[in-house]
């Protein structure tokens, strides 16, 4: 009996180990380059040319301290989190109260709404960057925050996320709580929304990854390097700093981290969030 | 305390017609059950008087009020939901007072409305657990503690014990009598389930497609249904029923079983022989030895319960289920014959109404 249990247990494995064995080396092949960076950050100027080693032999911090004392890291940190934090709380309220609003709430042109959010979907938002930036430039938001912010708050699929979940809720929910005397906005703050408080932090954390990380659109609209976003400040550090390796590739880290950090801390939530968003992509 | 008068009721759903023209008057304290097959309309009728649908026709009274159009969250009434509609964010205490919540009412206020309801239903405990740490029974009272806070006229329940399992219905069907008994609000409630509207209402009312088919206290719809549809929905095990021909005369009702003839008590005299059906129930149907009796048949199945035995009896004329002493022991396969509590018969028109006795 043991033997016939044993063969196949040993082959099943043997499968799995020649997996984990192809999943690792796949991932070495992907992290190398970021360890990379990371070391070569850690070197001196002299050194990122000459020091081969996996480990650098005189590890230093003197890139970071650089780019923090002789750039404006800081600032461009700040706008950063600023537009960051704008655009996904935005679109997160905004998104719920669409959701809501498709799914829960009889209007007239409902289901017009619906289709045109469906059809946004469907157009990448790189192919309307030229209108955004004439738009902004008109209206004078150039270089400015929220000329960062608003063409960032169109994300139609937060409110599909929304509208699918609002959808999902057993009709009980709602006529429990209009029995009880509830208003909409009672009904949406009170049951709805704390009903999908994870499905909130999931869609906050994943756009607020996607607004840090977003290059594109603050490029374009932040030409005033007191206003330039992380992402794009950095690309700056390279003409600052000539072809001081180092110095970029601790600029590059320095911007990195705090998306690094976030998605390490909630790294279940954000993989229910690209879950959620892929289940509509389809 | 008050009435629900239902006066020419309907709902349509675009060419559907879910409720037919319905007039029902529960009386102040009454518990009214609405008894009947998936799809008879008995949620949607309930889901009117809440105020969760809309009626197409027809008016609503609460009391002296006319609430037909009137909002659900000031008719007076309270809802017990299918699946208790707990929200899972707030605990058993927020969820008690969730009414007295939005409408403002003090902390302190809602404090004490929760503890007393909680003493209630023996739920003081767990007013700080989340509806997931409970098991299905406190669950459904938290839903009843919800219902109670608001101090309603009108109690209405829609198949509140449906997703308890069996033992836990028995104890919460007792719990539920005791509240009526304690609180004497008009209760309506809605079940599929004809043990809990017999054990439960004072008032029955059975549904069958959208309109009443039969009104009444529990043991008179058991002892004289309206219909076929009543006698066989109400009962448990169902009614039998067998095919026949009557007759009248002047001794009684003629009835031609097969091969059979027996004598039943007068009803409206029949101008002509016609087909009819005869239901028995179980407990009136009586085994007799082989050759005995108005009906032959061999034993299909025993299910000895303990406290009783049910025999299903394999006839010419379908299966006849009945109810025999639990010391008697049998054996499937065997021969045997079967006799009626002629009192007990019931005789059903070929359109299904009942004829009664005269």
């Amino acid at each position: 009996m043991n033997n016939t249990h044993a063969t196949p247990a040993r082959r099943f494995d043997l499968g799995a180990t020649l997996l984990t064995l192809l999943t690792i080396i796949a991932a070495v092949i992907w992290f190398f380059p970021v360890y990379w960076g990371i070391v070569t950050s850690l070197r001196y100027d002299d050194q990122t040319v000459k020091d081969f080693a996996l480990i650098p032999m005189e590890p230093t911090l003197k890139n970071y301290i650089f780019d923090i004392q002789n750039s404006n890291l800081p600032i461009w940190y700040l706008n950063s989190t600023i537009v960051s934090v704008g655009v996904t709380f935005l679109v997160v309220f905004m998104g719920a109260c669409t959701g809501f609003a498709i799914s829960q709430l009889n209007f007239p042109g409902r289901k017009a709404l619906w289709w045109m959010i469906l059809a946004s979907f469907m157009v990448p938002v790189s192919a309307l960057i030229v209108n955004h930036f004439i738009i902004i430039a008109d209206i004078k938001l150039l270089n400015t925050h929220l000329g960062i912010i608003l063409p960032m708050l169109i994300a139609p699929v937060t409110v599909i996320v929304y509208k699918q979940f609002f959808d999902g809720l057993p009709k009980e929910f709602r006529e429990a709580a209009v029995m009880d005397g509830s208003t909409e906005f009672q009904l949406f703050f009170r049951v709805f929304l704390p009903m999908n408080w994870g499905v909130t932090t999931a869609l906050a954390i994943i756009t607020f990854i996607g607004a840090w990380n977003s290059f594109l659109w603050p490029f374009l609209a932040a030409q005033d390097e007191m206003m330039m976003t992380v992402t794009v400040g950095i690309t700056a550090v390279q003409d600052t700093f000539g072809v001081a390796y180092g110095r970029v590739l601790a600029g590059a880290v320095l911007a990195g981290l705090p998306v690094a950090t976030a998605y390490l801390l909630f790294q279940r939530r954000v993989t229910q969030a690209i879950t959620l968003s892929a289940g509509i992509k389809g | 305390m008050a009435s629900v008068e239902l006066t020419g009721l309907a709902k349509r759903f675009g060419a559907v017609e879910v409720i037919r023209g319905l007039d029902l008057s529960v009386a102040d304290g009454s518990f009214c059950a609405l008894l009947g097959p998936s799809g008879c309309g008995k949620s949607t009728m309930l889901r009117m008087v809440a105020g969760l649908e809309s009626v197409s026709e027809g008016q609503i009274r609460i009391g002296d009020r006319d609430v037909t159009h009137v909002e659900p969250a000031k008719r007076g009434v309270a809802m017990v939901f299918q699946n208790y509609a707990l929200y899972p964010h707030l605990t058993v205490a927020q969820n008690i007072t969730f009414s007295m919540s939005l409408a403002g009412e003090p902390k302190a206020k809602q404090a004490e409305a929760a503890t007393r309801v909680a003493k209630m239903l023996q739920l003081e405990p767990l007013l700080a657990r989340r509806p997931a740490e409970l098991s299905g029974g406190q669950r459904q009272r938290v839903a009843i503690g919800r219902a109670l806070v608001r101090n309603p006229q009108v109690f209405l329940f829609d198949e509140p014990l449906s997703n308890l399992d069996a033992l836990l219905r028995g104890q919460m069907r007792l719990e539920l009598a005791r509240l009526h008994a304690d609180l004497g609000r008009t209760m309506v409630y809605v079940t599929h389930d004809q043990v809990e509207a017999m054990t439960l209402a004072d008032k029955i009312v059975v549904l069958d497609k959208g309109k009443i088919s039969q009104a009444g206290a529990p043991l008179d719809l058991y002892n004289a249904p309206a219909n076929r549809f009543v006698a066989g929905f109400i009962g448990s095990p169902a009614m039998n029923f067998l095919p026949a021909r009557a007759n009248s005369d002047a001794n009684g009702l003629q009835v031609t079983l097969g091969a059979a003839t027996m004598t039943l008590p007068a009803r409206a005299t029949l101008a002509a022989e016609r087909p009819v059906e005869l239901g028995v129930r179980p407990e009136d149907v009586h085994l007799q030895n082989a050759g005995d009796g108005t009906l032959q048949g061999r034993v299909a199945v025993v299910e000895a319960l303990g406290n009783t035995t049910f025999v299903h009896v394999d006839t010419e004329f379908g299966q006849v289920n009945v109810e025999s002493d639990p010391a008697l022991r049998l054996e499937a396969g065997a021969n045997v014959g079967l006799s009626f509590e002629k009192n007990k018969v019931h005789v059903f028109d070929a359109d299904g109404t009942t004829l009664p006795k005269l």
